[in-house]
C-alpha cells in the first residue's frame, strides 16, 4: 500500500526500509527505483540492472518475501518494507539454493545470477517440490543469455532433492 | 562421451570463480564506483543520416555541477576506432550515419544532471537520404555513405566449370535466405569506471575482450603513451562478441582526462541497442545441383551483408562466410560471391559464430531441400558429400587434419533422437491435432583462430610467487565462458597442482602478458598450447630449485599437490612457500617461464582461410502448433567432435548456451528496423530464449579423440554450439508442417492453419 505521507512529503521525508535484516533511513525521492536506492545509496550492487522495465529479473529482490523486480518498484513503495537482496540471503556463507548453483554450474558470466537465486529461493519458499511447469512460470521472468538455462534447471532441481532429503 | 555430471566424475569443478558469483559479491566493472566520481552520458544522433551543421555545448557547459562536455574538437588524438580499420568516429564531426553515433559527451555529478546537460546541447542537423537496404546500397543510384561508394568489402571463390556443373545436375534448387539482425544482448550492458590518476596514468576499468587492443586504440584517440593507460577488463557479465570493439571507453577516458574525475558510464539496454553492435543480416542466394546418385555437382552463392556504417571485422565476418557457405561437402564446382554493402542501419559486426551462422543456414537447408527431390534421406545426402579426413579445408587450404567430420556423423546417425523419425506416433497426436512435431537436423564445420593474414599472437606466463603461489598470467578475458575454471583445470591436469596452489591473473594490461584476443573460438587452445609449451621448462626450474634446497635429485622428486613430493611415494616434501622462501634466501632468481607463439595458420596466400576446424551434428525435434503458428523445441541432440574435453562444465555450457542462442536465432530474435530506427528498443520486444523455450532436453556427445601425433589439442567451442540449431529446426519444421523456412526468425504466420474443429 502506498504510504501517503511520504510521497506527498517529497525528500523531507526519509525512507524507511529494512533491507537485509538492517533498518536504514535514506533521503532519495520517493519516485527513485529500489534498483538504484540499493545499488546507488547502499552499495549492494548484488543487484543487476540490465532492462529496467521489468522484462530481465537481474534485478530480481525480496519485498516481505515476494519476488519484486526492483527496477519496477519505486522507494515510496517500499516504505516500511522488508527487502532482502541476494547479499542478505544467507548471513554467512550459502543458502542451499546457492550452493546447488555452484555445485551444478547453473551460471556462467554471473550476471542474471543473483537474480534467478533469489527467484529459485521465492519459489521454493512457497513450494518445496514445484512441478516443471511451476518452475518454468517461475523463472520465465528471469533471462539468462549465457547457459540455455540447462544449468540452471538441473541446479534448481538438485535444490528440490536436498530440499526433500533434509525434511524427509 | 555423452557429456554430463555423472560422466565427468572428478572432472566437474566447482569454478574458481563461482562463489563471487551465486553471492553476489563479486563487483563487475559497472558495479565499481568511487565517492567523487563523475556520471558520463553520451549525445547520439537523433538521425540515421544526416549532416551536422552545428554543435553548441555552452549551455549544458554552463549548468552547475557539469564538469566537461565533449565534442570531436575535444579529441587530442585520433577521433576513430576500430580494431581492422579505425574508421568509427569517437565523435562525428559533420556528419552522422547512423543513429548510434556520438556528437558529444557530459561528465556531470549526478545521472539526472548528466540527462539534463545532453537536452541543454544544442546540435542542427540536416537530414540526408537513409540508405537502408543492403541490396539497394550498392546499385548505380543509390544516395551514397562515402564517396567511394556503398561497397565495403567483396570476396569471391570458385573452382570448376559451374555452368557445366548446373548442366549436369540431376535436381537444382535455387533458394534466398534471410537471416535476422541478431543482439548479442549479454545481460551486463556495456560501461565501467575511468578513473585518472595522479602520476598523470589513467585507468580504464571496462569489459572488452582484449585489453591490449583497448589500451592501444585508446592511446591513439587520446594521444598518450600506452605505458600510461591501465586497462582492467574482467570479469565480464557477457559479450559474445559485442564487447570486442571499443565502446564507452573513448569517452570515459576523455572525460576522466577532461575533468580530472574519475567517472562512470554504464549504457542504459536502450543506448546498448542503439549504439552496439549486432550479427549482420545476410541475404543469401544459393543455386546447387545435384546428379541422380546424389553428388554436388555445383553450387553458387550470392551473400549479401547489411554492414552498416562502419567497419568493425565486417571484412572478416564476410570473408567468414564466403569461406562456411562452401562448408564441408565436395563439390563439382563452386562459384561464391559475397559482398558487404554500408547502410545507415545499425552496427553489425562480431558476434559469435562471425557469419557462419547466416552461411550454414543457407547451406544447410540447400542440402535438405536437395535431399526432398532425391527422395533421399537427408543424412543420407550429406554423408555422401562429406569431405574425408584428408581433404583439404572449404577453400582449397591446407587443414589440421581430424576424423571430425565422419565422427560427429556417425553419432548424430546412431542418436535415439534421429532414430525417432521413422516413428510413425511421431508426426501428430490424436488429441491434439493442431500440433505436428517432426525431427531435423544439420551439420557444421567451424573455424577456429583468425585465420591466414590476421596477427593472431598467443601465450602466458608461468611463475613461482614469493608467497608460493603458482601465478598463471594471460591477456585473456573471462566474460562468462569459464575461462578461468578451465585455466585452473589445465594446471591441476597438466601439473598436478592443487587449486588452492594457483592464483590466476587476466584482464589487466599492468600485469598480463600480451595473448592475444579473447575471440575466434580460440583461449583454450592457445591455453593449453602455452601450458604445453611450459609444462617442461616450469616444471624443470621448480624441480631443479627443490632438488638444491632438498639436497636430493631432481628426478627423485615430483611436482604435485601442496608442494614438492617424493616421486616414489608421493610424500609431501617441501611446500611451495618454503620452495619460494629458499629461493628468495639464496637471492636466486625467481621462477618464471614465458611463451609466445601465434596461432597455427594455413600455408596459403588467402586472407581468412583456417586450419583448425570444430565439426558438429545438431539434431532436433520440434512441435509446431498450427494454430497459433509457433515452434517448440522439445529435444536436441549435439555431437561435437573438437579435441580433449578441458573443462566438462564450461563445455557442456558452451553447446547448451549457444544452441541457446541459435533458438532465439531460428525463432524469435531480431532487432527491427525501418528507415534507418530502431524498432525493438529493450527487452519487451526484443525477445531472447527465456526457461519455457528451453524446456526440452539437451544432450551433448562429445567426442574427444583426435589421430595419432595430434600436436593441436583442443579445438574451440565457444561459438560452435551457436550454428547448427537453426538450420535443424528449419529442416524440423518442414518435416512436421510440409512448409520450408528460409527467413529467419521463423514468422509464425507462415506456420498458421485455419482449423476446422467439427
Ligand atoms: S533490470 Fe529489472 S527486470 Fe530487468
Ligand atoms: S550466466 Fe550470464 S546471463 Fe546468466
Amino acid at each position: 500500500m502506498i504510504e501517503k505521507t511520504y510521497l506527498s512529503a517529497g525528500r523531507s521525508a526519509p525512507l524507511r526500509i529494512r533491507v537485509n535484516g538492517r533498518e536504514t533511513e535514506l533521503d532519495v525521492p520517493p519516485s527513485k527505483r529500489l534498483l538504484h536506492v540499493l545499488r546507488d545509496d547502499l552499495g549492494l550492487t548484488g543487484t543487476k540492472r540490465s532492462c529496467e522495465i521489468g522484462r530481465c529479473g537481474a534485478c530480481m529482490v525480496l519485498v516481505d518475501g515476494e519476488p519484486v523486480n526492483s527496477c519496477l518498484a519505486m522507494a515510496y513503495q517500499c516504505q516500511s518494507k522488508s527487502v532482502t537482496t541476494i547479499e542478505g540471503l544467507s548471513e554467512d556463507g550459502m543458502t542451499l539454493v546457492q550452493q546447488c548453483f555452484l555445485d551444478e554450474g547453473g551460471y556462467q558470466c554471473g550476471y542474471c545470477t543473483p537474480g534467478m537465486i533469489v527467484s529459485v529461493t521465492a519459489l521454493l519458499a512457497n513450494d518445496p517440490s514445484p512441478a516443471d511447469t511451476d518452475i518454468q512460470e517461475a523463472l520465465s521472468g528471469n533471462l539468462c543469455r549465457c547457459t540455455g538455462y540447462g544449468g540452471i534447471l538441473r541446479a534448481v532441481k538438485k535444490a528440490i532433492e536436498l530440499k526433500r532429503e533434509q525434511t524427509g | 562421451m555423452l557429456l554430463n555430471r555423472e560422466t565427468s566424475g572428478g572432472r566437474w569443478r566447482i569454478r574458481p570463480d563461482g562463489t563471487g558469483k551465486v553471492t553476489g559479491k563479486l563487483a563487475y566493472l559497472t558495479d565499481l564506483s568511487l565517492p567523487n566520481m563523475l556520471i558520463g552520458r553520451v549525445l547520439r544522433s537523433p538521425h540515421p543520416h544526416a549532416y551536422i551543421r552545428r554543435i553548441d555545448v555552452s549551455k549544458a557547459l554552463a549548468m552547475p555541477g557539469v564538469h566537461a562536455a565533449l565534442t570531436a574538437k575535444d579529441v587530442p588524438g585520433l577521433n576513430r576506432f576500430g580494431i581492422a580499420r579505425p574508421d568509427y568516429p569517437v565523435f562525428c564531426e559533420d556528419r552522422v550515419r547512423f543513429i548510434g553515433d556520438a556528437v558529444a559527451a557530459v561528465g556531470a555529478e549526478t545521472a539526472e544532471l548528466a540527462e539534463l546537460a545532453l537536452a541543454a546541447i544544442e546540435v542542427e542537423y540536416e537530414p540526408l537520404p537513409v540508405v537502408d537496404d543492403p541490396e539497394r546500397a550498392i546499385l548505380d543510384d543509390a544516395p551514397l555513405l562515402y564517396p567511394e561508394g556503398n561497397v565495403f568489402h567483396r570476396n569471391e571463390f570458385k573452382f570448376g566449370d559451374i555452368e557445366a556443373g548446373f548442366a549436369a545436375a540431376a535436381h537444382i534448387v535455387e533458394e534466398t535466405y534471410s537471416t535476422p539482425r541478431q543482439m548479442h544482448t549479454y545481460m551486463e550492458t556495456e560501461g565501467g569506471l575511468f578513473v585518472p590518476g595522479e602520476d598523470g596514468r589513467l585507468t580504464a576499468y571496462s569489459p572488452t575482450q582484449h585489453g591490449f587492443m583497448d589500451r592501444m586504440q585508446l592511446s591513439r584517440i587520446l594521444a598518450k603513451p600506452e605505458a600510461e593507460i591501465r586497462v582492467v577488463s574482467s570479469p565480464i557479465g557477457g559479450s559474445f562478441g559485442g564487447k570486442d570493439e571499443l565502446n564507452v571507453q573513448p569517452y570515459g577516458a576523455l572525460l576522466a582526462l577532461a575533468t580530472g574525475r574519475p567517472v562512470k558510464l554504464h549504457n542504459s539496454r536502450w543506448e546498448s541497442v542503439r549504439a552496439g553492435l549486432k550479427r549482420h543480416p545476410m541475404k543469401i542466394r544459393m543455386k546447387t545441383g545435384v546428379d541422380a546418385d546424389g553428388r554436388l555437382v555445383a553450387h553458387r552463392a550470392y551473400v549479401v551483408a547489411d554492414k552498416g556504417p562502419y567497419s568493425t571485422l565486417g571484412a572478416e565476418v564476410l570473408n567468414f562466410a564466403t569461406e562456411h557457405v562452401v562448408g564441408p561437402y565436395r563439390y563439382g564446382a563452386v562459384d561464391v560471391d559475397t559482398v558487404s554493402a554500408y547502410t545507415n542501419n545499425g552496427m553489425s559486426g562480431e558476434f559469435r559464430g562471425f557469419g557462419g551462422n547466416q552461411a550454414i543456414f543457407a547451406l544447410e537447408g540447400q542440402l535438405d531441400r536437395l535431399a526432398a527431390l532425391l527422395g533421399m534421406d537427408p543424412w543420407e545426402l550429406r554423408r555422401r558429400n562429406l569431405r574425408q579426413a584428408e581433404d583439404p579445408g572449404p577453400l582449397g587450404q591446407p587443414i589440421s587434419v581430424t576424423g571430425g567430420a565422419g565422427q560427429v556423423w556417425e553419432s548424430l546417425a546412431g542418436s535415439a533422437l534421429w532414430g525417432r523419425r521413422s516413428d510413425p506416433a511421431l508426426r501428430s497426436s490424436s488429441t491434439a491435432p493442431w500440433l505436428l512435431c517432426g525431427i531435423g537436423s544439420a551439420y557444421v564445420m567451424h573455424g577456429a583462430g583468425l585465420g591466414v593474414g590476421i596477427p593472431d599472437p598467443a601465450g602466458g606466463r608461468l611463475e613461482l610467487r614469493a608467497d608460493g603461489k603458482i601465478e598463471a598470467a594471460f591477456g585473456y578475458e573471462e566474460f562468462g565462458q569459464g575461462l578461468i575454471a578451465s585455466l585452473t583445470q589445465m594446471l591441476v591436469e597438466m601439473f598436478g597442482f592443487a587449486e588452492r596452489d594457483i592464483v590466476v591473473t587476466i584482464g589487466d594490461t599492468d600485469v598480463v602478458p600480451d595473448s592475444g584476443s579473447t575471440t575466434a573460438s580460440r583461449a583454450t587452445s592457445m591455453m593449453w598450447q602455452s601450458l604445453r609449451r611450459m609444462r617442461g621448462p616450469f616444471g624443470g626450474k621448480l624441480l631443479e630449485a627443490a632438488s638444491v634446497a632438498l639436497g636430493k635429485p631432481a628426478d627423485a622428486l615430483a611436482l604435485g599437490e601442496g608442494g614438492i613430493r617424493a616421486a616414489e611415494n608421493g610424500r609431501l616434501l617441501m611446500n611451495y612457500a618454503s620452495l619460494a622462501a629458499s629461493l628468495a634466501a639464496s637471492s636466486a632468481q625467481p621462477i618464471r617461464t614465458q611463451t609466445r607463439f601465434s596461432y597455427p595458420t594455413s600455408p596459403v596466400d588467402r586472407v581468412g582461410a583456417h586450419y583448425m576446424y570444430s565439426y558438429a551434428a545438431v539434431a532436433v525435434e520440434v512441435e509446431v502448433n498450427t494454430l497459433t503458428g509457433r515452434v517448440r523445441v522439445t529435444d536436441q541432440y549435439h555431437a561435437v567432435a573438437a579435441g580433449p574435453v578441458i573443462n566438462p562444465q564450461g563445455y557442456l555450457g558452451q553447446i547448451e548456451g549457444g544452441s541457446s542462442m541459435a533458438l532465439g536465432f531460428a525463432l524469435t530474435e531480431d532487432a527491427v528496423m525501418d528507415g534507418g530506427h530502431y524498432v525493438t528498443k529493450n527487452l519487451d520486444t526484443y525477445l531472447v530464449p527465456t526457461i519455457v523455450e528451453q524446456s526440452g532436453g539437451v544432450t551433448v556427445d562429445a567426442i574427444e579423440e583426435l589421430p595419432e601425433g595430434d600436436e593441436h589439442g583442443p579445438r574451440g567451442i565457444g561459438e560452435l554450439g551457436s550454428v547448427g540449431l537453426a538450420p535443424a529446426i528449419a529442416e524440423a519444421v518442414y518435416q512436421a508442417t510440409g512448409k520450408r523456412v528460409s527467413k529467419l526468425p521463423i514468422d509464425p504466420a507462415l506456420l498458421q492453419e485455419r482449423f476446422r474443429f467439427d
